[in-house]
């Protein structure tokens, strides 16, 4: 018996599967090797951290009545804000037809299902009674709760990515292109309603207010934009499949988009810290002064703000380090920062206890230490992200579809396959930055010359 | 064993094998296929399914008309002194667990200074008195002092009950906010909505107040107490009356009487959650 897959004939008997896996493995690189064997090792410590997590009440957990949610929490938002930024970034190509951006289609497409699955896979665990949550969510809705609406957006979007995947690697560009769209409005939709579950707490002052669902969306454009940084700064460096235009398009649109948003990000933080001293509103001023002077300090001040905002945006500011390998190490600090940042943000709505109930509360802040099972979940966690992620890349086709190079995105009736200069839009934003009257442009930097240089030359498929 | 199921006066410990965090770790990966097999059977059917006959009306003995009443606590700081019954009275009624951080009720000790600060302690939730110790403010600077018996404040506008994704917390015509376990995920929630952090997760172990671990728990006035015409198990031992408890529909009750002729505050009236518990003799910023 055989099995046909893309035209192979394959022996499915244990004895040949496992052949064929060890000629595989023989065949891979040492260094992947390597990397993957770290993250399999991470997926272990996971598999032991969410076995133990599983059973209803067991006290595995470092959280308490004053502090609930811990880093399984934080661990959940991080994945499922990133996954809303991964697409709202690709959206810009797929939807809006921004040239730049059509290269991050493909692997954004698979990290943000992948992160969405992550973050599933770690609330299961945080939650007692997950498969209670699913059938209780469809039977018993809940709509006056953020929550349930926060499974109805993220349940949709699972939806559309799955279809945008699929409909990406099988050719079905109508149904793709639909499915671009409404998963780029879910991707909008859903962090907001994970913004609504914290900011709608009137009890939480640090989470509470309209501030907190569009402060999660600017952040998830960050956190996705800077995954995409590594990726494809990765692509470039081991020239991986279509890595030509992650030098050329990619590469520069990221930069772009972090050049955007660390600076907003700044903004954010910097005004969310000035609310929280002025007036010294109950809750607030005390969390506040957590974040900046008291227990959260230090993962605030070195975490968020030295690691996560002053580095990259050094990076991307000093004309040496504006390379591919800067832009590499801007977005690693900015994913330490945003990853910081869901944890400050999360401890700082309850490290002002509600009560001092059953004198357990510790004074003037409650305290809370990650278990071992917690810290191992989300180790677990980033190995299988990178580990599922890793072989995407390696046996997945990556390189740019037939959508893409036949200008389906970029709004034409027919195929454009013959080569054409398009405009390189660097040169354009600076012009933009500018202003007509403004100081003549400063010459743009390696990445964007070679991408004039590209779109001038004609790049195939390139389309006006 | 859900509050309808519960009997008056039954404080025995039930609930199923022991599991502290210490035994568990030491107990080691033999229990666990059992465990969670156990879990699988126990636990993960589709919500609710015993539980389908929702509970927006609680079951309750035929005599009990909840839409008939409109209960209410009046808790008298200027009477309590804290010795902790209630607390202990509360565990044993309603079997919640030894543990210092799970609890009911509870009692605190609000220290005033006369700079304005506050210190607030509840050792052990206040179960067994408050014993002397180092004081947080010194003695001369202490301008006012008080207990303060805590509890759910079973809110008309609550907060809990809104935010609760699978509808598992609900309030009953009485007025009072129930969890049904049988439909709780255990996400934690209504723990940090609760304004009055009132609510808390059970951990598995030999005392669990529904028979069942990983889900919240929380004050219910002793609704299996209450709707049989009893007072809630910690009103009952009270040996000084501070915690006066009854209907408002009522005028002579006692709580009536209270709330018409005392002067009572509701804590946090700004969150707009309506307690159904009042206190008498709370200061301003203690809260």
């Amino acid at each position: 018996m055989s099995v046909h897959v893309a035209g192979r004939s394959l022996d499915p008997s244990p004895r040949a599967v496992l052949r064929a896996l060890g000629a595989e493995v023989a065949a891979t690189p040492r260094a992947l090797k390597l990397w993957l064997g770290l993250l399999l090792v991470m997926c272990g410590i996971g598999a032991g951290g969410a076995v133990l997590s599983l059973p209803p009440g067991w006290e595995v957990l470092g959280t308490s009545p004053s502090f609930e949610w811990g880093i399984l929490i934080t661990a959940y938002v991080f994945f499922a804000i990133t996954t809303s930024g991964l697409c709202l970034a690709s959206s810009l190509g797929t939807v809006f037809g921004v040239e730049m951006f059509l290269p991050l289609e493909k692997r954004h497409a698979i990290l943000a299902l992948l992160s969405l699955v992550t973050a599933f896979g770690i609330i299961a665990l945080d939650l007692h009674y997950p498969v209670r949550m699913v059938f209780g969510a469809v039977l018993s809705p809940s709509p006056l709760s953020p929550m349930w609406w926060m499974g109805v957006f993220y349940g949709i979007y699972l939806v559309f990515l799955v279809t945008e995947v699929w409909s990406m690697f099988t050719g079905r560009w109508g149904i793709h292109r639909i499915a671009c769209i409404l998963s780029s409005i879910t991707a909008v939709l859903a962090p907001t309603t994970l913004g609504a579950v914290f900011g709608i707490l009137a009890a939480r002052s640090f989470w509470h207010g309209a501030f907190t669902p569009p402060a999660m969306v600017a952040t998830a454009l960050l956190s996705g934009v800077a995954l995409l940084g590594i990726v494809f700064a990765l692509v470039h460096h081991y020239r991986l499949t279509g890595h030509e235009r992650a030098g050329t398009l990619a590469i520069p649109a990221i930069r772009l988009l972090l050049a955007i948003m660390l600076p907003v990000t700044v903004l954010v933080v910097a005004w969310q810290m000035m609310f929280g001293l002025y007036g010294a509103v109950p809750g607030l001023a005390d969390a506040t002064a957590a974040i900046l002077v008291g227990p959260l300090a230090p993962l605030f001040w070195i975490g968020r703000v030295v690691i996560g905002l002053a580095l990259p945006i050094g990076l991307l500011l000093w004309p040496r380090t504006r390379t591919t390998p800067g832009l590499f190490a801007a977005s690693c600090l900015t994913f330490v920062g945003i990853a910081v940042d869901r944890t400050v943000f999360v401890a700082a709505g309850q490290v002002v206890p509600n009560s001092a109930v059953a004198g357990t509360v510790s004074t003037p802040f409650a305290e809370y230490v990650p278990s071992l099972v917690e810290i191992a979940v989300v180790v677990g966690a980033f190995g299988f992200f990178g580990l599922v992620y890793t072989l995407a890349e390696r046996y997945l086709p990556m390189d740019e579809h037939r959508g893409h190079l036949a200008g389906a995105f970029l709004g034409t009736s027919a195929p454009v396959l013959a080569p054409e200069p398009v405009l390189a839009p660097e040169p354009v934003l600076i012009a933009a930055a500018t202003g007509p009257d403004g100081p003549a442009p400063e010459p743009p930097d390696p990445d964007a010359d070679a991408a004039l240089a590209a779109s001038a030359a004609g790049w195939p498929g390139g389309a006006t | 064993m859900s509050d309808r199921d519960m009997m008056p006066g039954d404080g025995r410990p039930r609930g199923g094998a022991g599991l502290s965090r210490r035994r568990v770790l030491q107990g080691g990966l033999a229990a666990l296929p059992a465990l969670l097999g156990a879990r699988i059977l126990a636990g993960e059917g589709p919500a609710g399914a015993g539980t389908t006959a929702r509970a927006a009306e609680p079951p309750t003995p035929p005599a009990h008309d909840p839409t008939a009443h409109d209960w209410a606590f009046v808790m008298d700081t200027t009477t309590c002194i804290g010795c902790g019954r209630c607390v202990e009275a509360c565990k044993l009624e309603n079997d919640v667990p030894a543990e210092p951080e799970t609890n009911r009720t509870w009692v605190e000790l609000h220290v005033l200074g006369r700079d304005g600060s506050v210190a607030v302690t509840s050792p052990d939730g206040g179960i067994g008195s408050f014993p002397a110790g180092e004081a947080a403010i010194p003695a001369e600077a202490v301008a006012n002092a008080y207990f303060v018996p805590r509890t759910c404040m079973q809110c008309e506008n609550p907060p809990c009950t809104w935010v609760c994704p699978v509808s598992a917390t609900y309030v009953t015509p009485d007025g009072v906010v129930l969890v049904d376990e049988g439909r709780c995920i255990g996400c934690g929630y209504c723990l940090e909505a609760c304004p009055y952090g009132a609510r808390y997760m059970v951990p598995a172990g030999e005392q669990t107040p529904k028979g069942t671990a990983g889900v919240v728990d929380k004050c219910t006035f002793c609704y299996h107490r209450i709707s049989r015409g009893k007072l809630p198990a910690c009103a009952e031992v009270c040996p000084v009356n501070a915690r006066i408890f009854g209907d408002r529909n009522d005028p002579a009750s006692a709580v009536s009487v209270a709330l018409t002729e005392r002067r009572v505050r509701a804590m946090k009236p700004s969150l707009g959650t309506r307690p159904r518990v009042f206190y008498t003799g709370l200061e301003g910023e203690v809260e």
